[in-house]
């Protein structure tokens, strides 16, 4: 024992991590613990003439009917998005998983769009959704609909959901290797008891990859929660100044705090926003975390200690 | 653990061609509706670059009042509107500098800290490693918005400081990355090096680091492009003088009315995707080799 603490000092191994951990303190601990601070405070983001004022941002939130309808659109979207996405990204992931043509092709095809950059991606978009121009008015014109103006009212929501299943290859990708991880040989033996095409994907081929499946759900809810820029930027008018006129249906919760920051000035207000956030997505993630034991499956015991 | 096999899966997912040498050979039918599923699917995932294209191509009224599918002829005038209206190329320094700092500073200090994660025994470290892995859970615009308003105190909003304070930093996504790598590496190697009287500084400089290069490259791939792509902090932290590409694009191209120019817009949009596609490709063919060459895997 006491040789191993010779051959690697304890000042080595703290003088190595220092700058994630300095990181950590500086750029994670310290703006959270100040922006509970600021929650607790009238701030407005100029004025020096702040004053505390307890806890009573968090009562109003409780009645903001905006911000709570916000919240539940948020959750709304996300039970749509991450089901699709994850499925999304296994269906392609399995479609790909074959012997085909040019497979190379068909993978990058599929795996580009979703290293595009957002302010790219919702340019694209705005495009294709565009009421007189865009082409998707134009191919139904053709079956006799009348030019629907997608990024104006109600459907600006679903033109939401299109634009962020259009980056689904990225999880493509890590699903493919996720399947490609399965031994071949469970496959095999399950075929050769007589299961199905089926019962092989749902009872071997599912249960093998359902930590990667796990890991994508919990990533993705994360992400779906915090979604901000993409209704920001899908608006007629440009940039960030475009807050005031995003349509109500894609006023996320995130869309509301940025308005309460930098349009109402109400730092306070949006700080609480921001705490009652993490409380939303800390509980889901845990609530995620203890439901997904009785169905993911762990092949080895997660070595947490990440030594070796 | 779960969280770890992301960046290994993505690596190999690249390399790896689909292993379907051991399955039954399927009826043609069923390939055939392969094929009708994949070439639809494309049509959804490159249909928007296309159209983006040919918007980039047409005129104001090809686009706007007459609206037709193809431009009767191709205005490459648009690219250099794109290039001419605003300061398109010093915007794109901009970015580019912002990014190349970043994923530089990035891949170093994540090296650092998932060399120390793997190679070292210490109190504490074990605690450390989970605070790690609960920080990939905390949304980072929760982390964002506080900070703009406390840097903007400290007078650090339109400076490029904060792009280097994220930098050293380090990442728990990356040191996850380089963790695995360096975690797989034999003792032995260290052990002449320790012999021989190096410290631990140059062990890791001198010896690590090097072995690490596809490690390396993927980092600065990955962090790059994530900079070159990202809004909301420079759309936060930077005035438009000394913003990003990402940025500028979105804010100038307007018509004296205020209106965006859309053949215009999408003109410089396809110009401020080409490194993103560009490097990608680069990166693709570079991930099979010196993966395969290597055989290293996550």
């Amino acid at each position: 024992m006491a040789r191993k603490w010779t051959r690697s000092p304890r000042w080595a191994f703290y003088s190595f991590v220092s700058p994630w951990v300095l990181g950590f303190i500086v750029l994670t601990a310290a703006p959270m613990v100040y922006g509970f601070l600021v929650s607790l405070t009238n701030f407005d983001g100029s004025s020096p003439r702040w004053r505390w004022v307890g806890l009573r941002n968090y009562s109003e939130l409780l009645h903001d009917s905006d911000a709570l309808s916000a919240l539940l659109r948020t959750l709304a979207f996300t039970a749509i998005v991450v089901p699709l996405s994850v499925g999304g990204s296994l269906f392609l992931a399995v479609l790909i998983n074959r012997r085909l043509r040019a497979v190379g092709l068909w993978r990058t095809i599929f795996f580009l769009p979703s290293v595009v950059p957002v302010v790219a991606m919702a340019i694209m978009w705005k495009l294709v959704f565009n009421r007189d121009s865009g082409v998707l008015n134009s191919v139904l014109a053709y079956g006799g609909i009348e030019p629907i103006n997608w990024l104006g009212g109600p459907t600006a929501f679903y033109a939401l959901i299109v634009l962020m299943l259009w980056g689904v290859g990225g999880g493509m990708i890590i699903m493919l290797a996720a399947l490609q991880g399965v031994p071949v040989e469970l496959e095999e033996a399950a075929t050769l008891d007589g299961a199905g095409r089926w019962t092989v994907f749902r009872h071997v081929t599912i249960p093998m990859i359902s930590p990667v499946v796990l890991f994508a759900v919990i990533t993705g809810v994360i992400g779906a929660l915090q979604v901000l820029v993409q209704p920001l930027l899908l608006t007629s008018a440009s940039g960030i100044a475009g807050v005031g006129t995003v349509p109500d249906s894609n006023r996320l919760f995130m869309v509301q705090v940025y308005q309460e920051f930098f349009l109402s000035n109400r730092f306070g207000y949006g700080s609480a926003m921001l705490w009652t956030f993490f409380v939303v997505v800390l509980g889901l993630t845990i609530l995620l975390m203890r439901f997904s034991r009785t169905f993911v499956y762990y092949e080895v015991d997660a070595d947490a200690e990440g030594g070796r | 653990m779960a969280v770890t096999d992301r960046p290994a899966l993505r690596e190999r997912a690249l390399v790896t061609q689909p292993s379907s040498k051991l399955r039954r050979p399927r009826s043609k039918d069923k390939q055939a509706w392969a094929y009708v599923a994949i070439l639809g699917l494309s049509v959804f995932f490159v249909g928007p670059f296309l159209w983006l294209l040919l918007a980039a191509l047409k005129t104001p009224a090809e686009w706007g009042s007459e609206p037709s599918i193809l431009p009767k002829e191709a205005q490459w005038g648009n690219f250099t509107a794109a290039l001419t209206d605003m300061d398109f190329v010093g915007y794109a320094g901009n970015s580019f500098f912002l990014a190349l700092t970043y994923s530089v500073l990035i891949t170093l200090s994540s090296a650092a800290v998932g060399f120390g994660f793997a190679r070292f025994r210490a109190p504490g470290k074990g605690a450390l490693f989970m605070i790690l892995v609960s920080t990939m859970m905390i949304p980072q615009i929760l982390t964002l918005l506080p900070t703009y308003v406390m840097f903007s105190r400290i007078g650090l909003i339109n400076t490029y400081w904060p792009w280097v304070l994220w930098g050293l930093a380090a990442s728990p996504y990356l040191v996850f990355l380089f963790r695995q790598f360096f975690a797989a590496i034999p003792r032995e190697l260290e052990d002449a090096a320790i012999v021989d009287g190096a410290g631990w500084l140059r062990i890791f400089v001198q010896i690590f680091l090097p072995l690490s290069r596809p490690v390396l490259i993927t980092s600065f791939v990955l962090s790059f492009t994530y900079m070159w792509g990202d809004y909301i902090a420079p759309a936060l932290f930077l005035d438009l003088d000394r913003t990003t590409l990402s940025v500028a694009i979105t804010a100038w191209y307007q018509d004296p009315a205020g209106n965006v120019i859309p053949t215009v817009q999408a003109a410089a949009a396809s110009l401020y995707i080409l490194p993103v596609l560009l490097i990608f490709f680069f990166a693709q063919r570079f991930f099979i080799r010196s993966t395969l060459g290597s055989g290293v895997k996550g």
